[in-house]
């Protein structure tokens, strides 16, 4: 009970440290000003002044020292606050004294200096005490928010840690801000496993019964709850993300087992699945490739852009490189050789309608960073097919109105990222399609030739209500 | 030494003296001091992303008057490379085509819970209606289950290829303003609309077609007028075209009798002549759109006949969409539309009027004009998102269905009399609008209402969302993406939206 009222009390330092700030530097400010005759103040106003400063700055102390016993602080940066801000009461008392008999000498100069530095310096802590160190500098510096976390690529599910993979990331995003490296509230940590392990001021946080641990328990509390965690004004924990730390408690849990090695009963499967990377990526259409290239040599494309093609980045942000004919139909061939200087840079190629046939294929082939290709409506064949079967980033292929056939897609076979290749209106028949669907699995191949068909009701008009039900 | 000479010596040296002291260091660090102070702050403001506009001239687009068209880059790479909006005015019934709300029926006839009507303001309805259970038998389609009327028989068959926002929101309850809100993202005039606002991001990528195409059907133009195609304070090149499906796609697109292309050529050579000097002396950039578009126009004179023209289109397609040739009709505009995307134009906007059902005359009954209306768009909608998806481009261009606002569970009373046919009234609660293609999920259901569907239970979105949804598709970031006028800058979600990422693919 004691504590709890310490505590309370203590609680006002952050509202009473401002008084003293405020009254010792306007006391300060005035002090100064009244060098100038036309700022002249009574030496009364300013003592009067001084003096409220001084006592703000005794009680700022009590009630700073109260709150400092809760142990929710980094102690040696609260060492460093309580020790410039008593020097902060004790200066001004100094100063006072010295206000009160008068003796405005070059000590009186130093002490207001003084008093000065060490209310900012004294300020300062308190924020980073607050705030965390890097609360003032965070927005200048270019590395990202230490909580925002790149989510790790997680090929395989089942072969993942399931602390380092699947807790830990969900911890890292809603816990860490007050339970890490930076802040410790209520003596806390959960950034490593030894500190989890460890438990708090309350104890441990984990328990073999899951309902009976204090980190699921608090987190299942009432949003209004006074201890429900994360506090209600942060971001919370989705049910999916519970289900899951409720399932590594009952798991026993583990730190350094891999998810395959714990019973996973079916209603976690699918949270634990959606974790996997390609299960996010496998509906992703055609996008840029991830590796960094260098800068695009675009002079040597002017011929191109002359005639009316649009080669220009995917993004303000990339160097990848988008070709679109749309606008420059009449290219030949020979025309193409000029993207040859861009091959690493093209991720995206539109040729639809245009006169190129296989010959233009040759240096498609060698542009190995494609992701999309169209060549709807060209006089492309499966010769052509042949020159860009080494494409392996390839995920999405249009061949609409050419002459290629089966066979001749089959020879795309190799590329394993392909996600949909279109063929409606091409030589490829049905009589190809179990030999192509065993050819991409995993392919989405639309062979197009959809019909709508013509109902009676899409020619016919209802001109009175339907008979009452 | 005369003294004459003696004196200026005397001059040119005081002159040096004074120069040094403009060196001296207490003069060298008295005004470095202010100087670092102003790199300081500009760094410090620049990190509160207050910096001046040539600082962060990433997020900015640069307006070229002589070439505004020209495609332009995205912020990041866009899953969506064109948008084709079908936006049916009036506002359609969601509870008879995609809100299935088996409750609402049991409750038909009865009078509204005074509940539902407090606090509340309708167009018509007055006093205490009658609550109207749908008009519509409903089942589940495709393997993603949606629930869809029998008055879209073909829609339901492209199910799985379609994410349905059934909880979106407005907060105008009459057509024009709206329109207004749901296409420019204001109730009032004066905002650019969506195709503007994405034709000035992004320009176009067939420089001999209009970046951004609008086309109408349905006997009436929208409520809100041309401003709801209109270009706001953007340059006025953004606004959307209007093109026609019967006779000539755009007026006075034919040369006249007796000129020839040359004379043609010659002709706007010489216009453009004019007005580049007129540009010399006022500078005014308005003129160098001007000029753009004269150039523009004699290049369509090529273009637009060929890729307006329907009807060299093979007989299967028009059967597919059926079409009614020679006819302005919704069909024949989004087999237009089609093919205007094919060509690379960004941004397609249709207005369908006639969806408006309030039960005042047959026309406009939930059980009889809301059908007839359905039939009139249902095979060629269907039909542009298998045509799309069989030419691989779906993936890229962003289909966009919907009306103004949502219809009542209530049967409207005009007046507080129960009107002649049953229909509902405009309801800013609760409607229905979905997306296909451009990188948005497949086959998926986004937000609820309640039983009766009267406002949203989880997952409601309003037109900002829709609007911020659509821009991140197409690779911009709503929230940077600006142009400045009036002292500030401006953004088509304003201060509000937010992309809806449970949708994206």
């Amino acid at each position: 009970m004691f504590l709890t009222i310490t505590e309370f009390i203590g609680r006002f330092h952050v509202l009473l440290v401002h008084l003293p700030i405020g009254f010792l530097l306007i006391g300060l400010l005035l002090q100064w000003l009244s060098v100038h005759e036309k700022y002249q103040i009574s030496k009364e106003v300013i003592k009067v002044i001084i003096f409220c400063g001084m006592i703000a700055a005794v009680f700022s102390c009590i009630t700073g020292y109260l709150l400092s016993l809760s142990g929710d602080y980094n102690e040696s940066l609260l060492g460093w606050h309580m020790w410039m801000g008593i020097s902060v009461a004790s200066i001004s008392f100094l100063l006072f004294a010295r206000l009160i008999s008068g003796r405005l000498d070059i000590w009186y100069k130093v002490l207001s200096v003084a008093l000065l530095i060490v209310i900012f310096i004294t300020g300062h802590l308190g924020g980073s005490l607050t705030h965390g160190s890097d609360y003032l500098t965070g927005p200048l510096s270019d590395e990202p928010d230490s909580v925002v976390i790149v989510r790790k690529i997680i090929p395989d599910i089942q072969e993942a840690n399931v602390y380092a993979d699947v807790i830990q990331p969900m911890l890292q995003t809603r816990c860490y801000t007050c339970h890490s490296n930076k802040k410790q509230k209520n003596n806390l940590r959960l950034d490593s496993p030894d500190w989890i392990l460890k438990g708090g001021k309350n104890g441990p946080v984990l328990d073999a019964n899951p309902e009976e641990s204090k980190m699921l328990k608090r987190i299942l509390l009432p949003r209004e709850d006074d201890d429900h965690m994360p506090p209600k004004q942060k971001p919370q924990f989705t049910e999916k993300q519970i289900a899951l730390i409720h399932w590594w408690i009952d798991q026993g849990a583990d730190f350094n087992k891999k998810v395959k090695d714990l019973q996973q009963p079916q209603l976690i499967q699918p949270y634990l699945l959606a974790l996997q990377s390609d299960h996010l990526e496998k509906k992703a259409i055609p996008i840029i490739p991830t590796e960094p290239v260098e800068k695009a040599d675009e002079k040597s494309l002017q011929p191109l852009i002359d005639k009316g093609a649009i080669i220009i980045p995917v993004s303000k942000s990339s160097n990848y490189l988008m070709a679109n004919f749309v606008s420059a139909i009449n290219i030949t061939g020979k025309d193409i050789k000029l993207l040859l200087p861009v091959k690493k840079q093209l991720a995206w190629l539109k040729l639809n309608d245009t006169n190129v046939g296989d010959s233009a294929l040759s240096v498609v082939g060698q542009c190995t960073n494609l992701t999309l290709l169209q060549l709807n409506n060209t006089k492309i064949t499966d010769k052509g097919l042949g020159l860009i079967k080494n494409l392996n980033k390839l995920q999405s292929i249009s061949l609409v109105g050419t002459k290629v056939t089966g066979k001749g897609v089959l020879q795309l076979q190799s590329i394993k990222g392909l996600q949909s290749i279109y063929l409606y209106k091409t030589a490829a028949n049905k009589n190809d399609w179990p030999a192509l669907k065993k050819a991409f699995p995993k392919t989405e191949i639309d062979s197009g030739g959809y019909i709508v068909p013509l109902l009676a009701t899409d020619t016919t008009l209802v001109k009175t209500p339907k008979s009452v039900k | 030494m005369t003294q004459k000479e003696l004196h200026l010596q005397r001059l040119v040296k005081e002159a040096n003296e004074k120069a040094f002291q403009l060196n001296s260091r207490r003069h060298f660090i008295k005004e470095s001091a202010m100087g670092l102070g102003a790199v300081a702050l500009g760094s410090l403001l620049h990190s509160c992303g207050l910096g001046s506009s040539s600082m962060n001239n990433n997020n900015n687009i640069v307006f070229d008057p002589a070439h505004p068209l020209e495609p332009k880059l995205p912020m990041f790479p866009g899953k969506a490379k064109s948008v084709i909006y079908l936006h049916m005015a009036g506002a359609p019934s969601q509870l008879e085509l995609f809100d299935y709300k088996p409750d609402l029926m049991k409750l038909d006839g009865q009078d509204c819970p005074q509940s539902l009507l407090e606090g509340k303001r309708f167009a018509f309805i007055r006093g205490v209606p009658k609550m109207l259970g749908p008009q519509a038998a409903f089942s589940q389609h495709g393997e993603s289950r949606a629930w869809i009327s029998e008055n879209m028989p073909h829609l339901s068959t492209v199910a799985d290829e379609i994410t349905f926002l059934k909880a979106c929101t407005t907060n105008q309850f009459n057509h024009a303003p709206a329109q207004l809100m749901v296409q420019t993202g204001s109730p009032r005039l004066g905002r650019p609309s969506l195709g503007s606002w994405t034709t000035y991001g992004l320009g176009t990528e067939n420089q001999n077609l209009p970046g951004f195409v609008v086309l109408t059907s349905g006997g009436r133009f929208p409520d809100a007028g041309k401003s709801i195609w209109g270009s706001g304070f953007l340059p006025s090149v953004y606004q959307g075209v209007q093109c026609r499906s019967e006779g000539d796609p755009v007026l006075f697109i034919k040369d006249p009798n007796g000129m020839d292309r040359d004379l043609r050529k010659a002709s706007i050579d010489a216009i453009n002549e004019v007005n580049q000097q007129e540009y010399k002396e006022f500078k005014d950039p308005e003129i160098l759109s001007r000029i753009a578009q004269y150039e523009m126009a004699y290049k369509m004179q090529i273009s637009v006949p060929d890729v307006m023209n329907i009807n060299n289109e093979p007989d299967y397609i028009h059967e597919m969409y059926g079409t009614q040739p020679n006819k302005a009709c919704f069909a024949n505009n989004i087999l237009l539309a089609r093919k205007l995307v094919e060509k690379g134009v960004r941004f397609v906007q249709l207005f369908d009027w006639g969806w408006d059902s309030h039960g005042t005359s047959a026309s406009t009954a939930v059980d009889v004009g809301l059908i007839n209306k359905c039939r009139e768009v249902d095979k060629s909608i269907t039909a542009l998102i298998l045509d799309l998806k069989q030419r691989g481009l779906l993936d890229e261009t962003l289909i966009v269905w919907g009306g103004e606002f949502g219809r009542t569970p209530m049967m409207e009373n005009r007046e507080g009399k129960p009107n002649p046919f049953k229909g509902r009234d405009h309801h800013v609660g609760a409607f229905t609008i979905w997306m296909a293609g451009g990188g948005i999920k497949k086959g998926y259901s986004h937000g609820e209402t309640d039983e009766i569907g009267y406002s949203p239970v989880s997952g409601a979105v309003t037109p900002f969302d829709v609007q911020a949804t659509i821009l991140n598709q197409l690779g911009f970031d709503h929230e940077k993406f600006t142009y400045n006028f009036q002292g500030r800058p401006y953004r088509l979600t304003d201060v509000s939206g937010k992309v809806i990422d449970e949708i994206i693919a």
